[in-house]
């Protein structure tokens, strides 16, 4: 599926005076994906077919990110993100979900488990951001209040391609880099990134940790076992902070684990969603 | 070819200094979320962009400039209204999430371009040394509307104008030479976030702005415009004179501004004919972002 297919199925929902793009594929327990920065719902395009096949797949573009509102003036933290699927959760009448999570997604995600644990049903996050993992340099520079002036959309868009190449194991086609980055090459879409990345708060996760150990939701832990940017030390760290949690290391793959190694990752998923035990040949 | 002046625009991520201020104050002051085509070209003026907004800014935040470009709104949508309707089929491909976004932008431009018709009328009437007939009013006796962008408006995002994709760059000529443009307007760069919209869209405006019916009802409606120019409640402190004091080319400023005034009328009949396609006449002569009056607006907490 390329980005403009995936973009024409997106649906809008309104929240208060922003709204949300997503897209709501299949049916059955719903599975909700959040994705990380740079990016958009379409970072889970090759997990969705697999996915959908036995479950109501939900993948929201968060605010400020995608196709979803890009204007000024409302918050971007990961806790307004969590507020904010918790209010499209109500909005679409879904009680309960599954969430799968990236990176700053899965502080998105853990925020979830922890603040609002009724609405998660199973917890998967990847490479995700935790404790005090986050932000990293090249996030915090793109955030700087300077770089809206210092860089046209052009140019932020070939710094994000380079900086985006060292997340996967096997240098990724242009066309897949693009579609990641493409909501982002307008000038609006330029300033809204740097807004998110000025957004990144290492203290919304680092004020959770101390509930890690309340959440009960079943946990799976993925983690591309090569990742540069979000180190494997945090997912072991996770895993032995929420009670009974799975860490699976993904070999051959670095932060983009779900393009890295789709279908080992959409089978972990499947696994885990239906209950059963996730191959652990890679666990720690 | 309507060029626009010898100067290079200025993008908003380029402007700094007084051009930054300003932009600023328009965005607060018209209730718009970007900045088009009219202030960059006007914008690379330097002397001249920051002067002209001084001396527009009391006009633009008043309930009558407002209530003139509320007019021109309504006047567009009954032109539009007699014309044959576009009827564009590819809206029907457009995705729950895209249809939604492209009539916000409808909104916007369906908002903003009128008053920036009536805006540009303004300092047209000022360079050419004429002031409204109930110009020099009090300013206390003047009802002022609230500031700043209305919640609900879409972002001025639009594609580049030097765009890469081969068809995108092939609409945007095409535009530019039957609407003899040197640039390529805000409204058409933001349509084409939507290009198979844009290209069939385009394909059935086209005939109609070549036809005579188009370049009649354009006449009457700047006509209109004119006259409501000449009915704000004050007089606009600017002139050739006060230009040249400044050290600008006031010829080259003067026929820029005149191009612009030429120009917008087609263009709001073009967005008032998009948007008929979604929504019915009764509600489009409807303002999309009604202001309410600046005192009740602090009253009442908005931001």
């Amino acid at each position: 599926m390329n980005w403009r297919e995936f973009q024409s199925m997106q649906r809008v929902a309104e929240l208060g005076d922003r709204f949300i793009s997503y897209l709501d594929e299949g049916t059955g327990e719903p599975v909700i994906l959040i994705h990380g920065i740079p990016g958009w719902g379409y970072l889970w395009h090759a997990l969705t077919p697999a996915l959908a096949k036995q479950n109501r797949v939900l993948a929201p573009d968060l605010l400020g990110f995608g196709y979803s509102d890009k204007s000024d003036c409302f918050d971007r933290s990961i806790a307004r993100q969590a507020e904010m699927i918790d209010a499209w959760m109500g909005e679409l009448r879904i009680e309960r979900a599954h969430i799968v999570a990236h990176d700053i997604g899965g502080g998105v995600a853990l925020r979830l488990a922890t603040l609002f644990p009724h609405r998660v049903m199973h917890l998967c996050v990847m490479n995700t951001v935790c404790y005090d993992s986050w932000p990293i340099e090249a996030m915090l520079q793109f955030g700087h209040p300077e770089t809206r002036r210092k860089l046209s959309a052009a140019s932020a868009i070939t710094m994000l391609k380079q900086a985006l190449k060292q997340g996967f194991a096997k240098s990724p086609d242009d066309e897949l880099l693009d579609s990641l980055l493409v909501p982002y090459t307008t000038e609006v879409g330029k300033l809204s990134l740097i807004r998110n990345a000025a957004a990144l708060n290492t203290n919304l996760t680092t004020e959770i940790t101390a509930l890690l150990p309340k959440i009960e939701a079943p946990t799976l832990i993925l983690w591309g076992e090569d990742d540069l940017f979000q180190l494997v030390k945090y997912g072991e760290r996770l895993a032995r902070d929420i009670p009974g949690a799975q860490l699976v290391r993904v070999k051959d793959a670095r932060h983009f684990l779900m393009l890295d190694q789709p279908d080992e990752v959409a089978e972990h998923i499947s696994a885990f969603l239906k209950g059963e035990q996730v191959e652990t040949a890679h666990a720690g | 070819m309507l060029g626009f002046g010898k100067q290079k625009q200025v993008t908003e991520y380029e402007a700094d200094g007084e051009s930054e201020r300003v932009y600023h104050e328009i965005k607060q002051t018209l209730r718009v979320t970007g900045i088009n085509l009219n202030f960059r070209t006007w914008a690379g003026y330097e002397k001249f962009f920051p002067a002209m907004w001084d001396a527009m800014r009391p006009l633009a935040e008043t309930r009558a400039f407002e209530t003139a470009a509320d007019c021109v709104r309504a006047e567009a949508v009954r032109a539009a209204d007699k014309l044959p309707r576009l009827e564009n089929q590819s809206r029907a491909a457009l995705g729950e999430s895209q249809a939604y976004q492209l009539r916000a932008a409808l909104d916007l431009y369906h908002y903003i371009n009128p008053k920036l018709l009536v805006f540009t009328s303004a300092v047209k009437l000022a360079l050419d040394g004429a002031q409204p007939e109930r110009g020099g009013k009090a300013s206390a006796d003047v009802e002022l509307i609230e500031r700043g962008v209305p919640a609900r408006m879409y972002p001025m995002e639009m594609v580049s104008s030097e765009p890469e994709e081969e068809r995108i760059k092939e609409l945007f000529e095409d535009i530019k030479q039957t609407l003899s443009l040197s640039s390529i307007n805000s409204d058409y760069r933001t349509l084409a976030l939507w290009p198979d919209y844009l290209s069939a869209g385009w394909k059935k405006l086209k005939p109609i702005v070549q036809g005579d019916e188009f370049k009649r009802a354009s006449d009457n409606f700047r006509e209109t415009v004119r006259k409501l120019a000449h009915t704000l409640p004050f007089p606009v402190p600017l002139s050739r004179e006060r230009l040249e004091e400044l050290g600008e080319d006031a010829d080259e400023i003067a026929t820029t501004t005149e191009k612009f005034e030429r120009l917008l009328p087609s263009l709001i009949i073009n967005i008032a004919l998009f948007s008929l396609d979604w929504k019915t006449p009764e509600t489009l002569v409807q303002s999309p972002f009604p202001a309410r009056p600046r005192r009740n607006a602090v009253q009442g907490g908005a931001r």
